[in-house]
């Protein structure tokens, strides 16, 4: 073989690095679409992994009457029935200290309510004394180390017997101005409740058994913060006491929940959600809701898996709107409300269940079993909020009156329960690009026809670069414009822009229609600059004639007011940022992509075919509607979907112009929150990691979705469309 | 009758039309694509009806023009100018009475290259007595069967009417083709360049599909195949530089050419 020259040698390298450089950019671009596409992925699917329950290690002892764990997961404690207090270190694995509440001789405690919190105790024992005392556990630091520091701190003890019986169904809590309520029973029918006013340092005993008729009392729950007391009898009663006025507690109302006894009742966080458990097992969450009459009353929203056996224990979460609930057998499931799923069920091997509870931040749960053994269980459980069902379904949240499609990610509190459907959202974004398309659609593919076959081709080359700017505004523009200009210019001229974008048009074709009266053959000695300036005359002219009557009709019709006139007989509110406003604004970002790759179908049907059709006598329009349109339909259709992605993406107009208001509406005269906007307005509440930051990321991955199916068949329509016409 | 026509390039040229009827006649045609430049100059013919008349020339001598004066075709191109005269059955086409879409209707055209619609064989052939407002369906199925049978194509497509125009041959394309200007009932068929894109024995059917036409209708047939002309046509204009040179009967024009300039161009010295 011969040798290469220098040159021939040169251009094989440079060939070669050539090719590699495109080959790269080509492979980069793919590698970069699937990256964006599986980080999306995996941002998101943590939110449906399954909640799992593992037992991280176990001591062993008697089974206490109380147990807690520090913030750190470094130090137990367990009350037993005598007062003793043991701390136990969970690293060095051994009882650290040990503290004693007074009992007197041979007394004993049976049994135990705290706050949610857990920072104050009541006890009860077998004498009938109500002791109320905290176990702190306060970190120190000394230099680099963490120790926890257990304190014991006694707080008010009282007799709460009437007459040397015992008491059962003790329930205490105490809200943030530090006003404490116990409630108990005595002999199962008398009911007690004492509260004490610290502002006004007082205390009060009432007796309420009058008011429930001395039936037999099964549960008891109380709740500081809505001042609110629930007891049930062994008839499936449930009575609910307003007990905000401490003078006289008040029974608002009793019915009948259940057809069995009811076991449990517990207060989920927030206080507003009670959750009852009956004694064949059924489980179910009741909150107040306003019903047909206007009334406010307890309602059954969720119903839970049933346990088949007498549920025992409610032990609710502090952080979120989980809760555990522990039946006859010792079958433990654990719950989430708003979801009303049953996401671990857990039998201990077996072992009963004497007592659970959760640690402070809630994941890790304690489970004493009767076999003097305590376990402590990892819960993974991120994301109980989130299923499919509440993303796309309907969610009954607490407070409606029925369940809902809702959007409202984040609120004032810890108790806040998250609605975090997307439906609202994809409504949203729907919504926008509907009126969006309604509005661009005509414009510009009339615009693209007009340009692309009938305007003279001086007036072509000046309107088509005109509309290719338009696709180079900042959307940021457009959406400030219309947020901030054209939302008020809107509001105050109502009238006039309905009329306008309605009337006006066919005002226009008619006066434009005009122009056609005049014989062809005189039109055409006209110049072109001749008939843009009647069109330029018309177009003033179809506005002054809006302008000048629109006043006196919004006088004569509409009671001098459209939107009031609306209001009162439509019930259709106006809201400054609307529909109307944003359609016009992304319609207006829309235009451009329509226009030019319609103008560009248009102008690429084959000349034989547009001469074939005219030479047979059709005319111009005749010509365009038949073959021209029919033709380039593959294009203007493909035209039409790329504008629909643009709008499903479009962020800032719909962020700005909106108002951003979730609603399920699609009256032209309110707002909506689009999904693009709502992940631009919403990252930076979102930690990183939580709920809704996953949830964020799946609206984010679902409009990639979106604009993928979108951008795909417009791509696959327009090749199908151009091996058709290839041949000409 | 007898015509002289003066021409600038040479002496006059006399052609013997007594026993034709004239149906077109151009009379002191100049047309220019752009301002002072002619790609016509000072054309004069007279057309017989119902005879073929071929137009022949080298590239660019300005037949394919002249063709579409006839159905003013050449008006949508911006900047041009047509002086003279031009008349169908004596009426100035060019005139502001004359409506373009009944000049059209009664002047059909067939395209160099095959141009159907992307749509059904019957709604090809239909489209022209559809734009022209017929509506009856029975009254259009006739249409387009005739036009079909007439352009010999009705055999080979009657079953798949329905199919679309592109499935078809080129050769069939073009027939269907003639068969939608014909399905206008027209008087003249302009044919530009029918053949040129086809292989010998589609341009066969054609020529007999020409030859069976030639009876009903007027056809005026552009060429760049001297045989085709002189199979095909009884009559024959030879154009150069967008003037006419000679125009005569074809049997005349091929076996004695009255002027130099035809005869090399048709014995082949130059073209």
């Amino acid at each position: 073989m011969q040798e290469l020259t220098k040159f021939q040698k040169r251009l094989k390298f440079e060939n070669k690095v050539a090719s590699g450089l495109i080959t790269l950019g080509g492979y980069g671009v793919i590698v970069s679409v699937l990256l964006i596409f599986f980080f999306l992925v995996s941002e998101t699917l943590p939110l449906f992994w399954k909640t799992s329950l593992e037992k991280d290690f176990e001591i062993s002892g008697k089974t206490p009457i109380s147990i807690g764990m520090d913030d750190y997961k470094e130090l137990v404690y367990q009350v037993y029935e005598n007062g003793i207090i043991s701390y136990y270190n969970i690293k060095q694995k051994k009882n650290v200290k040990y503290d004693t509440l007074s009992l007197s001789a041979g007394e004993k405690i049976i049994s135990s309510s705290s706050t949610l919190e857990k920072d104050e105790i009541a006890f009860c024992t077998d004498s009938g004394r109500i002791i109320n005392a905290a176990v702190l556990l306060t970190p120190e630091y000394s230099g680099n180390s963490r120790s926890i520091v257990p304190k014991l701190v006694n707080y008010e003890d009282f007799y709460g017997k009437e007459s040397g019986k015992s008491l059962e169904n003790l329930a205490f809590d105490k809200n943030e101005n530090g006003n404490k309520f116990w409630v108990w029973t005595s002999e199962k029918k008398n009911v007690f409740i004492k509260i004490f006013d610290l502002e006004e340092d007082l205390n009060y005993t009432h007796k309420l058994t009058e008011l429930t008729g001395g039936t037999k009392i099964t549960a008891s729950a109380i709740n500081a913060e809505t001042e609110v007391l629930f007891l049930s009898d062994e008839n499936g009663e449930i009575f609910y006491f307003d007990i905000s006025n401490y003078e006289s507690p008040e029974l608002k109302s009793h019915w009948k929940a259940s057809n069995n006894e009811i076991t449990a009742i517990s207060f989920l966080i927030g206080g507003n959600a009670v959750v009852l458990g009956s004694k064949k097992g059924e489980v179910e969450i009741w909150f107040q809701i306003r019903n047909e009459n206007d009334d406010v009353v307890f309602t059954k929203t969720q119903v839970f898996e049933n346990h088949n056996s007498e549920i025992t224990k409610i032990v609710p979460s502090q952080r979120n709107r989980t809760f555990l609930t522990v039946d006859k057998s010792g079958e433990l499931h654990l719950n989430y409300s708003t979801t009303s799923a049953t996401n671990v069920k857990f039998d201990n091997e077996k072992k009963g269940i004497k007592l659970v509870d959760f640690s402070p931040t809630a994941d890790v749960i304690i489970v004493a079993d009767d076999n003097s053994k305590i376990g402590f269980f990892n819960l993974q459980n991120e994301h109980p909020e989130v299923t499919v069902n509440s993303l796309f379904g309907k969610i009954w949240y607490e407070g409606y009156s029925k369940p809902e499609f809702v959007w409202q990610s984040t609120g004032g509190s810890d108790a806040f329960e998250s609605k975090m459907s997307l439906i609202p959202l994809i409504f949203g974004t729907l919504k926008g690009t509907l009126y969006a398309m309604l509005f661009s659609i005509p414009i510009a593919i009339f615009g693209a026809i007009y340009v692309s076959q009938f305007a003279p081709k001086n007036l072509a080359v000046i309107i088509k670069p005109i509309i290719e700017i338009m696709a180079a505004l900042p959307s940021v523009v457009i959406g400030f414009l219309a947020g901030l200009f054209f939302s008020p210019l809107f509001e105050k001229n109502l009238l006039l822009i309905v009329l306008l974008s309605v009337a006006a048009p066919i005002l226009f074709v008619v006066i434009i229609s005009l122009w056609g009266l005049i014989p062809e053959d005189k039109r055409r000695k006209f110049s072109n600059t001749w008939e843009l300036t009647f069109v330029f005359i018309a177009m003033v002219l179809v506005f002054m004639i809006f302008w000048g009557i629109s006043e006196p009709l919004e006088t004569l019709f509409f009671d001098g007011n459209v939107k009031n006139w609306l209001y009162s007989n439509f019930n259709i509110g106006y809201d400054q940022r609307n529909s109307l406003v944003v359609g016009i604004a992304l319609g207006f970002a829309v235009i451009p992509i329509i226009f030019t790759i319609t103008e560009d179908a248009l102008t690429n049907v084959p000349k034989s075919l547009t001469s074939a059709s005219l030479a047979l006598g059709a005319s111009k329009w005749q010509t365009v509607q038949r073959v021209v349109l029919p033709a380039a339909s593959g294009g203007i259709f493909a035209a039409i979907i790329l504008g629909l992605g643009r709008a499903i993406g479009e962020t800032m107009i719909v962020l700005m112009a909106t108002g951003n208001t979730p609603i399920l509406d699609l009256s032209l005269f309110n707002g909506f929150r689009a999904m693009s906007a709502t992940i631009a307005v919403e990252i930076p509440e979102a930690p990183v990691g939580g709920s809704l930051y996953r949830v964020l990321f799946l609206t984010a991955l679902l409009l990639l979705i979106f604009t993928f199916i979108v951008n795909s068949l417009a791509t696959y329509i327009g090749d199908k469309l151009r091996k058709k016409y290839a041949r000409y | 009758m007898k015509i002289n026509v003066q021409n600038s390039i040479s002496a006059s040229f006399t052609t013997d039309l007594s026993k034709e009827k004239i149906i077109l006649e151009t009379k002191n045609v100049d047309l220019c694509y752009v301002p002072q430049v002619r790609t016509l100059t000072n054309v004069s013919i007279q057309i017989p009806e119902k005879k073929v008349t071929a137009f022949i020339g080298p590239s660019g001598c300005g037949k394919s023009t002249l063709l579409r004066c006839f159905n003013r075709m050449n008006d949508l191109i911006p900047g041009i100018s047509i002086k003279g005269l031009i008349t169908i059955d004596g009426i100035d086409i060019y005139s502001p009475e004359t409506k373009l879409e009944e000049l059209r209707k009664k002047v059909g055209m067939v395209f160099q290259k095959s141009n159907p619609f992307p749509m059904g064989i019957w709604e090809n052939v239909a489209f022209g007595p559809k734009v022209n407002g017929i509506r009856e369906k029975a009254e259009l199925d006739e249409m387009v069967e005739s036009a079909l049978i007439q352009a010999d194509l009705w055999k080979e497509v009657k079953d798949r009417l329905n199919n679309s125009a592109l499935d078809l041959s080129g050769g069939q394309q073009q027939r269907l083709c003639i068969a939608r200007a014909l399905a206008n009932k027209p008087e003249i068929i302009l044919m530009d360049e029918p053949a040129s894109a086809l292989d010998p024995i589609s341009t066969n059917k054609i020529e007999e599909t020409i030859d069976e036409l030639r009876e009903n209708y007027t056809i005026i047939i552009v060429t760049h195949n001297m045989q085709q002309a002189a199979r095909v046509s009884d009559y024959t204009a030879f154009m150069m530089i967008g003037e006419m040179i000679e125009f005569n009967a074809t049997s005349k024009l091929f076996t004695n050419p009255e002027k130099k300039l035809t005869e090399d161009y048709i014995t082949g010295r130059f073209g």
